[in-house]
C-alpha cells in the first residue's frame, strides 16, 4: 500500500511541481481575495476599525430599492447581450465561413476593431454621438424636425441603447471564435449533406450549429461574466441615470466602495455577485467538462 | 529516468524560488531602508503632501514650468530651510480629484494616508466625522483669526475644532454672455465688466423671456437661455442653490434636510417649469455640467454656472483661440428675497492622523508655515484669497476681488457640515432626474430626497467621531 503510494506520489511529483507556482499565484490572487471579500462582508469597517455585525450588510442590501433595480437590470444586460451576440455572430459567421479567405479576413478584421478599441473610447465617442444638447443624434433629428431626442435621458430607451453599444463592441470576438470553429468542422459532413440534397438553412442547423457546441458554450460563459462586470460604458455613459434605471451591480458596488465607504455592503454586493456567476457557470462549464 | 526527471523539476522549482525571494528580498531591503530614514535620526522627519491640481505656478501659471505642484514644492523647499525643530523633507504629490476618494480610501484601509492634504474643505468634511484628521485648532493665532473672515472658519470647523486651515476659495456664481444679452435686447440687464450683478427673480425670468424669444436664430443658432444639469453629483452646488431660491434653509439647527416644506416645492417647482418651457438646455437629465460649461463656450448657452478657475480659464481659452471670444460677465444667482444666493468652495489644508506623532508635528508645521506665511499666501490670489490682508493688497491688480467680497455677507454653508456629505450628494440628482423626466411630481421628489437624504445622514452620524466623541 504505502508503495504503492509512493509510485503515485512519484510519478505525479513533477506535474504537481510544475503546477505550484501557477497554484501559488491563484491562490494568493484568486482565492484569498474571495474570502476577505466574503468576510468583510460581515463586517462594518471604519477608519481602523472594524466591527462584526453578521448579515447586516446584506440586509442593508435587501432594503435597498436601488440594489434591486441594479440587479435586475444586471440581469436583463446579460440576457439580452448574450442572445444577441450568440445569435447575431452565428449568423455572420455561418453566413461567411465558407467563403473566400480573403473575404472572410475583411468580415473577421471589421468586426474585431471595435474590440481592439479601448471600452472608454467607444463610450466617449457614443457619448459625442448620443449628448442630448450637442451629440449628433439629437442634432441631426432637431434638423429633420423630430424635435429633441433624448435616449439616454429616458428610462424606456436607456437600457437598449447601453445593450447595443455594449453589443456592438463585443460582438467581434465571438464571430472570430465561430469561425474559427466552423473552419474546423470536417468538409465530409458537408459534402454527405450536399449528396442528401439538404438545404443550407438544414446544414446551419442540423451540422453546423451542433458542431460549434462547444464554442458557443464557451461563448455564453465568457459574455455571461464580462456583461456582469459591466462598469466603464454605464460609468461613462449615464452615471448610472436617468433615476438610477440603468445601474447595475458593478456599479453600484463601486459607489459603495469608493464613493460611500462602506466596504462592507460593497463586499457584500461582491460576494452575491460571486455567488449569481457561479450559479451561472457551473451548468454550462460541467457540460464542456462532460463533453471532453 | 524517474530520478532525472525528479531531480531536475526540482531544479527548476528552486531556480524559481531564487527568483521569485530574491524580488521580494529586493523589496524588503528598500523598505527597510526606507523605514529606518524616517524612524532612526530624531532629527530626519519626511512627511508626503497630496493635492488636488488647483493652479499652476507659485505665483501664477506665467512661469517657466509652472505646474500644480510648485507651489507646494516651492512651499516645502522654503519651509525645510527655516525649520529648526527636525531635518524635515517634505514629498509633494499631485492626484486627480475625481480619484481622491477612491486614493484615500485605499490608503487609509492600508495605513499609509498622506500627512498634509490639500483640497477644497468640502468633500473631505466626511473625513473628520471617520475620525481620520487632526484638528489643527492649535496652530491657529489670533491674527489668523482676524485677518480671515468668519464664514472661513465656518466652514472648516466641526464640532469644537478647526480641521482645516483656509487658503483660499472659488466662490460659484452665475456667468452670462453680454453679446447674447444684447443681441436678444436685454442691454438694461447687463452688469459692468468687474460687477457680480444681482437681478430679481422677476428681472432674471424677464431675461430668460427676451433670450428664449428675441435671440437671432441666424446668428445663435441651437442655443438655449440657461444651463441645468443633472447627470451626475458633478456642479451639484448649483442645484442646491437654486433650491434654495424661495427661502428654504436647507438644514435644521440638528443637520437634518428641511426642504420638504412650501419654499422647497416651490423651487422645484420653478426648475421644472424652466425646463418645460425650453428655458434651459435639453436634456437636462442626462447633461453634465462639464457639457454644459462646453455648450456655454460655444455659445449655446446664454447663462451657466462659473468659478474664478472656470472663469479665468474660459477667458484664456477665448484668449488663445481654442473657443469662440466673446463678452463674459458675471452674475449671481437670484432669489425671490432679492438677495442674491452666495456660496463658495474654501480650499485649505488638513492634516491626516499619523501613528508618527514627529510626522504630525511636522505636517502641522508645514501647513501652518504655508497658509500664514506673508509671502506664500499671496499664491492664494489664483482663487479668491481668504485673507483680507492679501485682497486688500492685490486688490488692484484684480478688480473681481472687491466684488467677491461684497458678495461674502450673503453666503451659506452648503455642506451644513454634516456627516456623509459625498453619500449625500449621491441622493439629489437622481431625484433631479426623475423631476424632469417626469418621472415624479416637485412634491414627491423634494419628499423623497428629504428622507433620503436624511437617512444618509442619520446612518453616518451613528459612525462619526464628532456625534460620538
Amino acid at each position: 500500500m504505502k508503495l504503492l503510494r509512493n509510485s503515485y506520489v512519484k510519478e505525479n511529483i513533477t506535474g504537481y511541481l510544475f503546477i505550484l507556482p501557477q497554484m501559488l499565484v491563484f491562490l494568493a490572487f484568486l482565492v484569498y481575495p474571495i474570502l476577505e471579500g466574503i468576510r468583510l462582508s460581515l463586517y462594518r469597517i471604519n477608519y481602523e476599525s472594524e466591527k462584526f455585525v453578521g448579515l447586516d450588510n446584506y440586509a442593508t442590501l435587501f432594503n435597498d430599492p436601488v440594489f434591486f433595480k441594479a440587479l435586475f437590470n444586471t440581469i436583463v444586460f446579460v440576457v439580452f447581450i448574450v442572445i444577441l451576440t450568440v445569435g447575431f455572430a452565428l449568423f455572420v459567421a455561418s453566413a461567411v465561413f465558407d467563403k473566400n479567405a480573403k473575404y472572410v479576413s475583411f468580415i473577421r478584421g471589421s468586426y474585431y476593431v471595435p474590440v481592439m478599441v479601448s471600452m472608454v473610447v467607444m463610450s466617449m465617442v457614443w457619448s459625442f454621438l448620443l449628448n442630448p444638447a450637442n451629440g449628433l443624434i439629437s442634432y441631426l433629428s432637431r434638423d429633420i424636425g423630430l424635435g429633441n431626442v433624448n435616449l439616454l435621458g429616458n428610462q424606456k430607451t436607456v437600457l437598449p441603447v447601453i445593450i447595443f453599444v455594449t453589443f456592438a463592441t463585443n460582438v467581434g470576438q465571438a464571430i472570430i471564435l465561430y469561425i474559427a470553429a466552423m473552419i474546423g468542422v470536417s468538409k465530409d459532413l458537408f459534402e454527405a449533406a450536399e449528396i442528401d440534397g439538404a438545404s443550407r438553412w438544414q446544414v446551419i442547423r442540423k451540422i453546423l450549429i451542433p458542431s460549434v457546441g462547444p464554442s458557443t458554450t464557451y461563448i455564453t460563459i465568457i459574455n455571461i461574466i464580462a456583461v456582469l462586470k459591466i462598469f466603464v460604458v454605464i460609468q461613462l455613459l449615464t452615471g448610472g441615470g436617468p433615476n438610477n434605471s440603468s445601474v447595475t451591480l458593478m456599479y453600484y458596488l463601486y459607489n459603495n466602495a469608493f464613493k460611500y465607504n462602506q466596504l462592507g455592503v460593497a463586499s457584500a454586493v461582491g460576494v452575491i455577485m460571486f455567488i449569481v456567476t457561479l450559479l451561472l457557470s457551473v451548468p454550462q462549464l460541467r457540460s464542456m467538462v462532460k463533453d471532453k | 529516468m524517474n530520478r532525472k526527471r525528479l531531480l531536475s523539476s526540482i531544479t527548476a522549482l528552486m531556480v524559481m524560488i531564487t527568483v521569485i525571494s530574491g524580488c521580494s528580498g529586493n523589496n524588503k531591503a528598500a523598505n527597510t531602508s526606507d523605514g529606518s530614514g524616517s524612524s532612526k535620526g530624531k532629527e530626519k522627519v519626511e512627511i508626503t503632501a497630496w493635492l488636488t491640481p488647483q493652479w499652476k505656478g507659485v505665483l501664477d501659471a506665467t512661469e517657466a514650468g509652472a505646474d500644480y505642484d510648485s507651489f507646494l514644492k516651492n512651499a516645502a523647499e522654503k519651509f525645510s530651510a527655516q525649520y529648526d525643530k527636525y531635518d524635515a523633507k517634505v514629498n509633494v504629490e499631485v492626484i486627480a480629484g475625481d480619484q481622491r476618494d477612491q486614493l484615500l480610501n485605499v490608503n487609509l484601509s492600508g495605513g499609509t494616508p498622506p500627512n498634509v492634504f490639500f483640497e477644497s474643505v468640502f468633500p473631505m468634511g466626511d473625513y473628520v466625522h471617520r475620525g481620520a484628521l487632526e484638528p489643527l485648532t492649535d496652530i491657529i493665532d489670533d491674527a489668523a483669526k482676524s485677518d480671515i473672515a468668519q464664514t472661513f472658519w465656518d466652514a472648516a470647523t466641526f464640532g469644537d475644532d478647526v480641521y482645516f486651515y483656509p487658503f483660499q476659495h472659488n466662490p460659484g456664481t452665475l456667468v452670462y454672455n453680454a453679446d447674447m444679452f444684447k443681441a436678444a435686447g436685454l442691454e438694461k440687464y447687463l452688469g459692468g465688466e468687474n460687477e457680480i450683478k444681482t437681478w430679481t427673480l422677476a428681472e432674471y425670468q424677464e431675461i430668460l423671456d427676451g433670450l428664449k424669444n428675441n435671440l437671432p436664430k441666424d446668428k445663435y443658432s441651437n442655443a438655449y437661455p440657461m444651463a441645468l444639469f443633472a447627470m451626475n453629483n458633478q456642479g451639484d452646488t448649483w442645484n442646491l442653490s437654486y433650491l434654495r431660491m424661495f427661502g428654504n434653509k436647507f438644514f435644521d439647527d440638528q443637520g437634518n434636510i428641511v426642504l420638504d416644506d412650501a419654499n422647497g416645492v416651490k423651487a422645484a417647482t420653478w426648475l421644472k417649469k424652466l425646463y418645460d418651457g425650453g428655458y434651459t438646455n435639453p436634456g437636462a437629465e442626462s447633461v453634465s455640467s462639464n457639457d454644459a460649461n462646453a455648450m456655454f463656450q460655444n455659445q449655446q448657452l446664454a447663462i451657466s454656472f462659473t468659478n474664478p478657475i472656470l472663469f479665468t480659464n474660459g477667458k484664456a481659452n477665448m484668449e488663445s483661440g481654442t473657443s469662440p471670444k466673446f463678452d463674459v460677465r458675471l452674475a449671481n444667482i437670484p432669489s425671490e428675497s432679492g438677495d442674491p444666493l452666495s456660496f463658495t468652495y474654501v480650499v485649505g489644508a488638513s492634516v491626516f492622523k499619523s501613528k508618527d506623532a514627529k510626522k504630525t508635528e511636522v505636517a502641522k508645521d508645514f501647513v501652518k508655515f504655508f497658509s500664514s506665511d506673508p509671502e506664500m499666501v499671496k499664491s492664494s490670489k489664483n482663487g479668491i484669497p481668504v485673507r483680507s490682508s492679501v485682497a486688500e493688497a492685490l486688490k488692484s491688480e484684480n478688480p473681481l476681488f472687491a466684488a467677491y467680497d461684497a458678495n461674502s455677507k450673503y453666503m451659506f454653508n452648503f455642506t451644513g457640515n454634516v456627516p456623509g456629505y459625498s453619500q449625500l450628494r449621491e441622493v439629489l440628482y437622481p431625484e433631479l432626474q426623475a423631476l424632469y423626466m417626469g418621472a415624479k411630481t416637485p412634491e414627491q421628489a423634494i419628499k423623497d430626497y428629504q428622507a433620503g437624504g436624511n437617512k444618509v445622514i442619520q446612518s453616518n452620524k451613528e459612525n462619526s467621531v464628532i456625534y460620538n466623541p
